[in-house]
C-alpha cells in the first residue's frame, strides 16, 4: 500500500531541476515523476491533496508554501498534489479531501492533520516537527509523569520541560525546532499546562501563555530519586535565539575567573548577549569570594555571566571602594562600578525590570517607542509658552514703552500725570504673552490722542531693587501711578480691551461729585455719559440727602477702588430726594444707569463699609441676561447660579430664528420666574469658542438656536431643551419644571478633572538609581562599605598610591624618603594647611 | 544630664519673655542684649543686622580701627577676593554674585568698589572701606577693648544664661548674646624638632632683595605659601614648597580656600624645571639642623641608639646619607612657615568654650547648623571662624560666603528672642515657577554658599511661603529655628552645587547640556529637593554620600548654564514646571482666556492656571497673532473647528437696545 502511494507522489524536494516550482517556492507541485526511490529511502514528506481553490485553502496553501522553506532545514519536504491533474486514490477521494494534509516517513503515513490544526506556518511547523520527535520530545500532564522522566534522567542528562497553552503557537514552533537540533543532547518534554507548571513555582499556570525550564539532572544523584533537580527557568520570551542562548548559558561555567579589568574580560556571555556581572575578589578572602560568588551566580543562573576578578593582579586598577560592576550587553555598553552590601542587592539589581528592559530593548532593537517618549519631552506642551516661543524670530517693537530703570523710575513716576507700569521679566511666557497685548494699548491710546498718559515697563529680571521695593510678587503686574495717590493695581483681563478700557476710564477722576439736578442729568444721560459710552456704557451713582451723611465718605471710597472698572458720580444734596422719588427709593440710594435709553435701576445703600459696596455695586453692574463673552464670563459664574444658556449661530437664515429666541427669553426673564438661574447667551460668531463648549455638553452639534441648562456648580448635569419643541416661554418654563422635577435626562455630565500633570516628570532619582546604582541611596548607619565620603576620597587616595606601587615607603636603612609625588608615610590626608 | 535640661530652661526663658525691660536698666554697666566681638566683616556685617532691627548692641574691637586684620594680611597686600565690577547686568542681587568683598546693606553704593576699582584690590582699602561702612550707617563700635577672658553667667536672674566679657581693664560687659566674630589671628604651627628655626608668614621681610640669591623651603602649599613664593619668585634662588598634601587648585576644587590662580607662577617654574618645586611629606616627623645653612632631616635619624639625640650633625643624621637621591638634600638659606590660622580658644573659660570641630582638625569651633557653639546656647560664631560647617567645601569661610550666614543668624535671633518669624514671601502655586526662575537667575546668597543656604518652598496647597536662604543642614529644627510650620503638602528646598563628580575640570565633557543630564552637571547649577516631611536628623545624617541632603521624594537637576541663565523655555522652564507640577500633583501650565473659557463652562473645575487667574477676571487674552502660534502647535483647538467668525451687524445694536451687559458693548468691532 504504502509503496503504491509512493510510486504516485513525487516529493523531490532536494532535487530542483526535476520540480516545476512556483514562486520560487519549495512547495512542489505534483507531477508526473518517477523518483519514489527517494520516498522509499525514508524521505519525510507533508503533503496536501486537493482538488479546487476556494478563499480559505488559498490561504493554506499560502502558508503551505512558506512552510517549505522552514522544513527544509530540517530534512522534510513539503508538496501538493492537484487531485484534478494526477488523481491519487484514497488521498484524492473521500468527505475529508481538501481539509486533511498527511505526514509521510518512509512511505508510511504518520500522522494526518486537519487544516485547521495546521493553519499557518508555525502550526505547520510545529506540529510536523512534534510529530516527527514524537519519540525524543516527551509529553507530560502530570507532576508524577514529570517525576518519572526526571528518574530516568538523572545523571545521565539534563532536561529541558516546555510549556505552552496552546499548540501551534510560535513558541511551540521555537520549542520544537530546539529540540529537533538538541534532541539527542537534552531529554525535551513538553506540557500545556497544569500541575506540572506548580512544581516549577508558577503560581498561576493559567497566567503563563509559555515558558520553558532547565532542569539539571545529570549532575543529580540517582540515589536521591525522590528529589527533583534543581531547575533554572528562562526568563524570557520563548524564541529560539533566546533558547539557543539560554542552552549555552546553562553550559557556561558558573563562575569564570579573571585577572584583567572587567572591560577586557572576554567570556562566551559577551556573545551570548547577557549582561556580566563582576565581583572582586582580595587576595586573602579568595575562598570565601568563590562561595560568594558560587551562590551569586546560581541564583542568577541564565540572567547573568558572573565573573570573579582577582584583585591582586596587576591589571586589575579598580578603585577598591567597589566591589562590584556590571556590563550590559552591546559592544558600546560601559562597565558600571558599584558598591553593594550584599547578596540581595545584587539579585535585585538584575531582576530590576529597568536593567532586563534596556536588555529587551537592545535586543529586539525597539528602542523607538522609548525615544519617542523622550523626544517629547522636549515638546513644549504649555499654550502660552509655545506660541511665545513660536514667536521667538520676532523682535517686540516696545518704542512706544518707557523703559524704566532705578535711577529714573521714582522722577519719571512722580513726573506723569498717569504713568502705568508693566513689570514683568522675560523668562516668565505670560508677561512676555501679555507684552503684545500692553504695546497694542500703547497704540491704540496714541491713536486716541491720550495725551496725559505714559506707558512704561519695568524687568524685575534687571531691576529687581524696583521690584522689591514695589512688593510685585506676581509677573505680570500692571499698575497705575498718579501723583499724590497710592498705586492701583490692575485686577482686570490681561488683554488690549480690558486695559484700554481701564486706562480710558482711570482718567475719569472717581467718583465725578456733582453739585447741582443739571449735571446729575448730564451726568446719568449727557455729554459725560457720552463720551464715555464706548467704554462703559453703565455708570452708577449714588444720592444723599446731605453731604454729611457718612455714606458719602465710603461711597467715595468705594469709587475710588472702583476707578477704571466704571464711572461712578455722586449727589449730596436735598435735591436727591427727587430722584429717589421718580425710582421710588429711600436715600441713600444708588442709581445705576444703562444709558439714555436703557433701564435705571434704583437700589437702596446701606452697606457699612467700602469693600461691602464695592461688591454691591459689582453685582449691580451686572446684567441680568448677558451674552457671555471670554472676557465677561468670569464675572457672572461668580454667581454660582445654573446656567440657562442660548447659543446663537451665525448662519443667514438662522438670524430671524435667534432673534425670537432672544425676545421670547427676555420676556421669560420678566416675568420673574427664571430667579433661580442665570439666564444668558452666546453668540457662537462672537465667541467661536462657545462652539466647543456647546458641543462637550451635547456631543454634537444640535441645531441653532439651541437651549441648554448647565448645572455648572451643582451636579454638572447638561440637560437639553428638545430640538424640536418650540422656543417659546411656556414650553420652556415647562420643560424648566420637567428637568426640576427630575422628569427629564439629562444630556451629558460635566466632569471634574482633576487636571494631573499632563506629562510625568522626568525622575531624575530613578535615573540615577539605574545609572549609578547606590549613588542616591541614604547611607545605612551600620554598613561599613559605604563610608562617609571623606573616607571614600581616602580609599580612593590609598588606591592611587597603591597604583603607583610605593605602598611601603620605609626605605632599608631607616629613613624616610620625601619625594615628588611620594609620602613620608600615610599622612591624614586632609591636613589642610591653608585657608 | 543637667545640663542640657538647664539650657532648656534658659531657652524657654527667653522664648518666652524676650528680653526683660530691665535689661536696659544695665545699659550703663555695660550691658547688652547682643555682643559682637571684633569689628571685621562678620562683626560689622551683624552689626548692621542689628542696628537695622533696632537691637541694643555693641561692636567690642581691640584695635583702633575696624578689619585690622587686614591691615597686616595678606602679608604681600594683595586681596585675592574677586571685585569685579562690570558685569554686563544692572542687578543689584546678581552682581553680588561678582563682588566677593562688599557687605550687605540696603545702600546701593554702599560698594567695595567705592573705594577700588581693582579686579585683585590692595589690602589697603579693605579697612578703609569698613570704616566707611561703619561710618554710614551708623553702627556703634567701641575701639580699644580687648577682651581676654569670656565666661557664661549661669545666673538666677531671669535673663537666663548669658555671657560676661572682660576687658583689658578688667572691666566687664555682660550679653545675654554673645556673637563672636574674632577671626583667625593665632598662626598655625607644627612642632618639630628645630622649629624655633622657621620663621612664620606673619613676620618675615616682605622686600624681595632679602632673598637675593637664597635657597628657600616653605612649610605649606596654601594660598599664603605661594603668595610668599611668587614675591621671591624673582630672587631667591629656590623655593620648596613643602607639606604632607599635594597641591589643591581653586578652579579644579572650585574651593576658594585652596590654591587661586593669581597665586600660581610657582607652578610654571616647577613644571618647567627652573628650580622650583613641591614635595609631599609629613610635618610631624621631619626636623630641621642648622650646619651654617639649614638642613631638613627627619626626627629618627636623629635618634642615637643611647636614646639621646646628639646637638652635633652627622652626615649620617641626614637623609642624603641613606639615599642619594633625596629630593630635600640639599641646605637652605631660610625655613618659612606659611600654614595659615586658627580660632583663638584661649579667651574662652570652660564655661563658654565651644569644641574644637574634628573636621577642621582642632583649628575652629564646632558649631551647630545655625552657627551657635556646640553646648554653648546663646553665643554664636561668624566670620571666617564658623568655617567649620562647610570646611573646605563652600564659601563660608570667606566674606562673600558669610556675609549670608551672618544675615542667616539674624534671622534666627529675630525669631528666637523677638518671635519674629523668618521673613517669608507668600506666592500663589502658578506663581512659584517664575519666582524660583528669579531666584536661580540673581540670587547671590545660594550662589555663594552654595549646598549650605537654601531657599525653603512650604507648599500649602493653592499657594506657597518662600524663605530665603535658611541653612540647609539645620531642616531638621526648621519650625523652631524659623517660626513657620511645615504642612501635609510638604516642602521644596533650592539649593545650588557643584557636580557630585568632578572630572577633568578642563577636559572634554567637562559640560553638561542636555536637561536630561542635568544630575551630571559638573559646573554649579540649581537643585530642587522635594520632601512630604521635614527630614529628621536621622535622614540627615545618613544622606548619600556626597550629597548636602538626604534622599528626597524626588529632585530636580537644572542643567548647568555656560552663562548661569537659567531661562530657556525647553531646557529650564518646562522641566521645571514638570518637577513642580509632580510635587503638586497638578497641571500648572498656562492658558489664554478663551481656553479658560471653554474649561470653566465644561468642567466643574478648571486647571489652577485658570482658577487663580482668569476665574477672578485676571485671564491672559493674548492676541490672534499668538494663538495662530498655539493653533498651529495642536494646543489650541483651530479655526475651523469653530463657527465663522461672520458676524451679523445688526445683532449687537438690537441687543444694546435691549440693555446688554457692559462688555458685549465692547465686542461691536467684532
Amino acid at each position: 500500500m504504502a509503496w503504491f502511494i509512493c510510486l504516485v507522489i513525487f516529493l523531490l524536494c532536494s532535487n530542483y531541476g526535476h520540480c516545476t516550482t512556483r514562486n520560487a517556492s519549495k512547495t512542489i507541485e505534483h507531477t508526473v515523476d518517477n523518483s519514489f526511490e527517494k520516498i522509499r529511502s525514508g524521505k519525510t514528506c507533508f503533503i496536501y491533496f486537493g482538488n479546487r481553490v476556494n478563499p480559505t485553502i488559498s490561504l493554506f496553501i499560502e502558508q503551505l508554501e512558506k512552510s517549505a522553506d522552514a522544513l527544509e532545514d530540517y530534512g522534510i519536504s513539503v508538496a501538493k498534489v492537484n487531485c484534478t491533474i494526477e488523481h491519487v486514490a484514497k488521498y484524492c477521494t473521500g468527505e475529508k479531501l481538501m481539509k486533511k494534509a498527511y505526514l509521510f516517513r518512509g512511505g508510511d503515513v504518520l500522522k494526518s492533520f486537519d487544516t485547521d490544526t495546521v493553519f499557518d506556518v508555525n502550526a505547520i511547523v510545529s506540529h510536523v516537527l512534534f510529530t516527527v520527535l514524537f519519540d525524543e520530545v516527551r509529553y507530560v500532564h502530570t507532576a508524577d509523569e514529570l517525576q518519572a522522566v526526571e528518574r530516568a534522567a538523572k545523571g545521565k542528562a539534563d532536561i529541558v520541560l516546555g510549556h505552552v497553552q496552546v499548540l501551534g503557537l510560535p513558541e511551540h514552533r521555537a520549542l520544537m525546532e530546539t529540540a529537533f537540533v538538541y534532541g539527542a543532547k537534552y531529554q525535551f518534554v513538553l506540557t500545556t499546562g497544569g500541575p506540572v507548571l506548580k512544581n516549577m513555582g508558577v503560581g498561576d499556570p493559567w497566567s503563563l501563555a509559555a515558558g520553558l525550564w532547565f532542569l539539571h539532572c545529570k549532575g543529580a544523584f540517582q540515589s536521591q530519586h525522590t528529589e527533583p533537580c534543581p531547575h533554572t527557568a528562562l526568563r524570557r520570551p520563548l524564541t529560539t535565539l533566546h533558547i539557543y542562548t539560554f542552552l549555552q548559558l546553562m553550559e557556561a561555567p558558573l563562575v569564570t575567573e579573571a585577572f584583567v579589568e572587567p572591560s577586557e574580560v572576554k567570556v562566551v556571555h559577551s556573545h551570548l548577549q547577557v549582561p556580566l556581572l563582576f565581583l572582586f575578589s582580595q587576595p586573602n578572602t579568595v575562598a570565601l569570594d568563590r562561595v560568594t560568588a558560587q551562590t551569586l551566580a546560581s541564583r542568577l543562573r541564565g540572567q547573568v555571566g558572573l565573573v570573579l576578578i582577582h584583585r591582586e593582579s596587576p591589571d586589575v586598577k579598580t578603585p577598591v571602594e567597589y566591589n562590584a560592576a556590571y556590563k550590559l550587553p552591546g559592544k558600546a555598553s560601559e562597565v558600571k562600578y558599584l558598591t553593594l552590601n550584599n547578596l540581595e542587592e545584587v539579585v535585585d539589581l538584575f531582576r530590576d525590570e529597568r536593567v532586563l528592559k534596556e536588555e529587551v530593548e537592545e535586543d529586539e532593537e525597539d528602542e523607538v517607542g522609548e525615544n519617542d517618549y523622550w523626544a517629547t519631552l522636549d515638546v513644549l506642551d504649555d499654550e502660552v509658552a509655545e506660541s511665545v516661543y513660536r514667536d521667538r524670530g520676532q523682535t517686540l517693537n516696545m518704542d512706544a514703552l518707557t523703559e524704566l530703570t532705578a535711577d529714573r523710575f521714582h522722577s519719571a513716576v512722580a513726573a506723569s500725570e498717569h504713568m502705568v507700569v508693566l513689570f514683568y521679566v522675560k523668562w516668565d511666557a505670560v508677561s512676555m504673552a501679555f507684552m503684545q497685548s500692553y504695546i497694542e494699548v500703547s497704540i491704540s491710546l496714541e491713536a486716541a490722542d491720550v495725551s496725559n498718559m505714559e506707558l512704561a515697563v519695568v524687568d524685575c529680571g534687571e531691576w529687581t531693587d524696583i521690584c522689591d521695593a514695589q512688593q510685585i510678587s506676581s509677573f505680570p503686574t500692571v499698575r497705575l501711578y498718579r501723583p499724590q495717590e497710592p498705586p492701583q493695581t490692575y485686577r482686570g483681563m490681561l488683554g488690549t480691551e480690558g486695559l484700554t478700557r481701564f486706562l480710558m476710564l482711570s482718567r475719569v477722576v472717581s467718583p465725578v461729585v456733582l453739585s447741582c439736578p443739571d449735571e446729575v442729568a448730564s451726568f446719568l444721560e449727557g455729554d459725560l455719559y457720552q463720551q464715555h459710552a464706548a467704554v462703559s456704557p453703565v455708570s452708577v451713582l449714588g444720592l444723599f440727602s446731605s453731604t454729611a451723611d457718612p455714606g458719602v465718605s465710603v461711597l467715595k471710597e468705594a469709587a475710588n477702588a472702583l476707578r477704571g472698572e466704571t464711572i461712578v458720580g455722586v449727589f449730596a444734596d436735598k435735591q436727591a430726594e427727587r430722584w429717589a422719588v421718580e425710582y421710588s427709593v429711600e436715600l441713600p440710594a444708588i442709581l445705576v444707569s444703562r444709558g439714555p435709553e436703557g433701564l435705571m435701576e434704583a437700589h437702596p445703600l446701606h452697606l457699612s463699609t467700602p469693600n461691602q459696596l464695592v461688591t454691591h455695586i459689582q453685582k449691580a453692574l451686572l446684567d441680568c441676561f448677558p451674552e457671555l463673552t471670554v472676557e465677561n464670563l468670569p464675572q457672572y459664574l461668580g454667581l454660582k447660579k445654573p446656567l440657562l444658556l442660548l447659543f446663537v449661530g451665525v448662519e443667514e437664515m438662522e438670524r430671524k430664528e435667534n432673534r425670537r429666541a432672544l425676545q421670547e427669553m427676555r420676556s421669560l426673564l420678566n416675568s420673574g420666574r427664571l430667579i433661580p438661574y442665570l439666564p444668558c447667551w452666546i453668540h457662537l460668531g462672537r465667541t467661536p469658542a462657545g462652539k466647543a463648549v456647546l458641543e462637550a455638553y451635547l456631543g454634537s452639534m444640535p441645531l441653532l438656536p439651541a437651549l441648554v441648562l448647565s448645572q455648572l456648580s451643582t451636579g454638572g448635569e447638561i440637560f437639553h431643551y428638545p430640538a424640536g419643541s418650540p422656543l417659546m416661554e411656556q414650553p420652556i418654563l415647562h420643560w424648566l419644571q420637567m428637568v426640576e422635577g427630575g422628569n427629564e435626562l439629562p444630556a451629558g455630565v460635566i466632569g471634574k478633572d482633576k487636571w494631573e500633570p499632563p506629562v510625568p516628570f522626568y525622575d531624575f532619582l530613578a535615573v540615577m538609581d539605574q545609572e549609578v546604582p547606590g549613588y542616591a541611596s541614604q547611607r545605612s548607619p551600620k554598613t561599613k562599605m559605604r563610608p562617609s565620603e571623606r573616607d571614600d576620597k581616602e580609599e580612593a587616595e590609598k588606591n592611587r598610591r597603591g597604583i603607583h606601587g610605593n605602598a611601603d615607603r620605609r626605605v632599608r636603612a631607616g629613613a624616610h624618603k620625601p619625594q615628588e609625588s611620594t609620602m613620608t608615610k600615610p599622612p591624614a590626608p586632609h591636613h589642610h594647611t591653608e585657608l | 544630664m543637667d545640663f542640657p535640661l538647664l539650657i532648656f530652661f534658659a531657652f524657654l526663658v527667653m522664648v518666652v519673655h524676650g528680653f526683660p525691660e530691665d535689661y536696659h536698666i544695665h545699659n550703663s554697666t555695660r550691658h547688652h542684649d547682643y555682643c559682637v566681638l571684633g569689628a571685621g566683616p562678620a562683626g560689622l556685617q551683624m552689626g548692621y543686622f542689628l542696628s537695622k532691627s533696632q537691637r541694643d548692641y555693641i561692636i567690642l574691637e581691640r584695635n583702633s580701627g575696624p578689619g585690622s586684620f587686614f591691615s597686616i594680611y595678606p602679608r604681600h597686600r594683595k586681596l585675592i577676593s574677586i571685585n569685579k565690577i562690570y558685569t554686563g547686568r544692572q542687578n543689584r542681587e546678581f552682581n553680588l554674585r561678582h563682588d566677593w568683598n562688599s557687605l550687605l546693606s540696603d545702600r546701593p553704593d554702599l560698594l567695595f568698589q567705592r573705594v577700588s576699582q581693582e579686579l585683585y584690590p590692595d589690602a589697603d582699602s579693605f579697612p578703609i572701606y569698613l570704616s566707611m561702612y561703619v561710618k554710614e550707617l551708623g553702627l556703634k563700635v567701641q575701639y580699644g577693648v580687648d577682651i581676654g577672658k569670656i565666661r557664661a553667667s549661669e545666673s538666677e536672674s531671669p535673663r537666663g544664661r548669658g555671657y560676661i566679657l572682660v576687658d583689658q581693664h578688667g572691666l566687664d560687659y555682660t550679653c545675654s548674646v554673645l556673637l563672636v566674630s574674632t577671626g583667625m589671628w593665632d598662626p598655625q604651627k607644627v612642632q618639630f624638632e628645630g622649629s624655633d628655626l622657621v620663621e612664620g608668614y606673619e613676620s618675615i621681610p616682605l622686600n624681595p632683595e632679602e632673598y637675593k640669591d637664597q635657597a628657600v623651603l616653605i612649610l605649606g602649599k596654601g594660598n599664603s605659601a605661594f603668595e610668599t613664593a611668587q614675591s621671591i619668585l624673582g630672587r631667591a634662588s629656590r623655593i620648596h614648597l613643602y607639606s604632607p598634601s599635594p597641591v589643591r587648585l581653586a578652579w579644579q576644587t572650585h574651593y576658594v580656600g585652596d590654591l587661586r590662580a593669581v597665586n600660581n607662577e610657582l607652578l610654571d617654574t616647577y613644571q618647567l624645571k627652573s628650580l622650583d618645586g613641591l614635595v609631599e611629606g609629613g610635618l610631624e616627623d621631619i626636623a630641621i639642623k642648622r650646619r651654617g645653612q639649614f638642613y631638613l632631616t627627619l626626627a629618627e635619624l636623629l635618634e642615637h641608639p643611647d636614646g639621646k639625640n646628639s646637638t652635633k650633625i652627622t652626615a649620617a643624621n641626614l637623609p642624603v646619607y641613606h639615599n642619594d637621591n633625596f629630593s630635600l638634600r640639599q641646605p637652605y638659606d631660610r625655613v618659612i612657615r606659611c600654614l595659615g590660622f586658627r580660632f583663638n580658644f584661649s579667651i574662652f573659660d570652660g564655661s563658654a568654650r565651644p569644641p574644637s570641630s574634628e573636621v577642621t582638625r582642632g583649628r575652629l569651633p564646632g558649631l551647630t547648623a545655625w552657627y551657635e557653639g556646640q553646648g554653648t546656647p546663646g553665643l554664636f560664631v561668624l566670620g571666617t571662624a564658623s568655617h567649620s560647617r562647610d570646611y573646605r567645601s563652600s564659601a563660608g569661610g570667606f566674606i562673600h560666603g558669610f556675609r549670608y550666614t551672618v544675615r542667616a543668624v539674624h534671622r534666627v535671633l529675630e525669631q528666637r528672642y523677638h518671635s519674629n518669624y523668618w521673613p517669608s514671601i507668600k506666592l500663589s502655586v502658578s506663581q512659584l515657577q517664575s519666582w524660583l526662575l528669579r531666584r536661580v537667575n540673581e540670587a547671590s546668597g545660594p550662589y555663594q554658599m552654595f549646598g549650605v543656604l537654601g531657599d525653603i518652598i512650604l507648599l500649602r496647597g493653592s499657594h506657597c511661603e518662600y524663605l530665603e536662604e535658611f541653612p540647609i543642614q539645620a531642616l531638621p529644627q526648621f519650625s523652631s529655628l524659623s517660626g513657620h510650620r511645615v504642612s501635609k503638602h510638604g516642602l521644596l528646598v533650592l539649593i545650588l552645587q557643584y557636580g557630585l563628580n568632578p572630572t577633568d575640570s578642563l577636559g572634554p565633557g567637562r559640560a553638561e547640556s542636555e536637561w536630561t543630564r542635568a544630575w551630571r552637571s559638573n559646573f554649579l547649577h540649581p537643585v530642587l529637593y522635594y520632601y512630604d516631611t521635614l527630614p529628621s536628623e536621622k535622614d540627615l545624617r545618613h544622606r548619600p554620600a556626597g550629597w548636602p541632603l538626604p534622599r528626597p521624594k524626588a529632585v530636580h537637576h537644572m542643567v548647568e548654564d555656560f552663562l548661569t541663565e537659567w531661562d530657556g523655555p525647553i531646557s529650564h522652564s518646562q522641566p521645571l514646571r514638570r518637577f513642580l507640577e509632580h510635587c503638586l500633583h497638578t497641571d500648572l501650565r498656562a492658558f489664554y482666556a478663551e481656553s479658560c473659557f471653554r474649561f470653566s463652562l465644561t468642567n466643574r473645575k478648571p486647571p489652577l492656571f485658570c482658577r487663580q487667574g482668569y476665574l477672578r477676571k485676571h485671564g491672559v487674552v493674548g492676541n490672534s497673532h499668538l494663538w495662530q502660534h498655539a493653533r498651529e502647535a495642536g494646543l489650541m483647538p483651530s479655526e475651523q473647528e469653530y463657527a465663522s467668525p461672520d458676524v451679523d451687524p445688526s445683532f449687537p445694536d438690537y441687543l444694546t437696545r435691549a440693555g446688554a451687559s457692559v462688555s458685549s458693548a465692547i465686542n461691536v468691532d467684532f
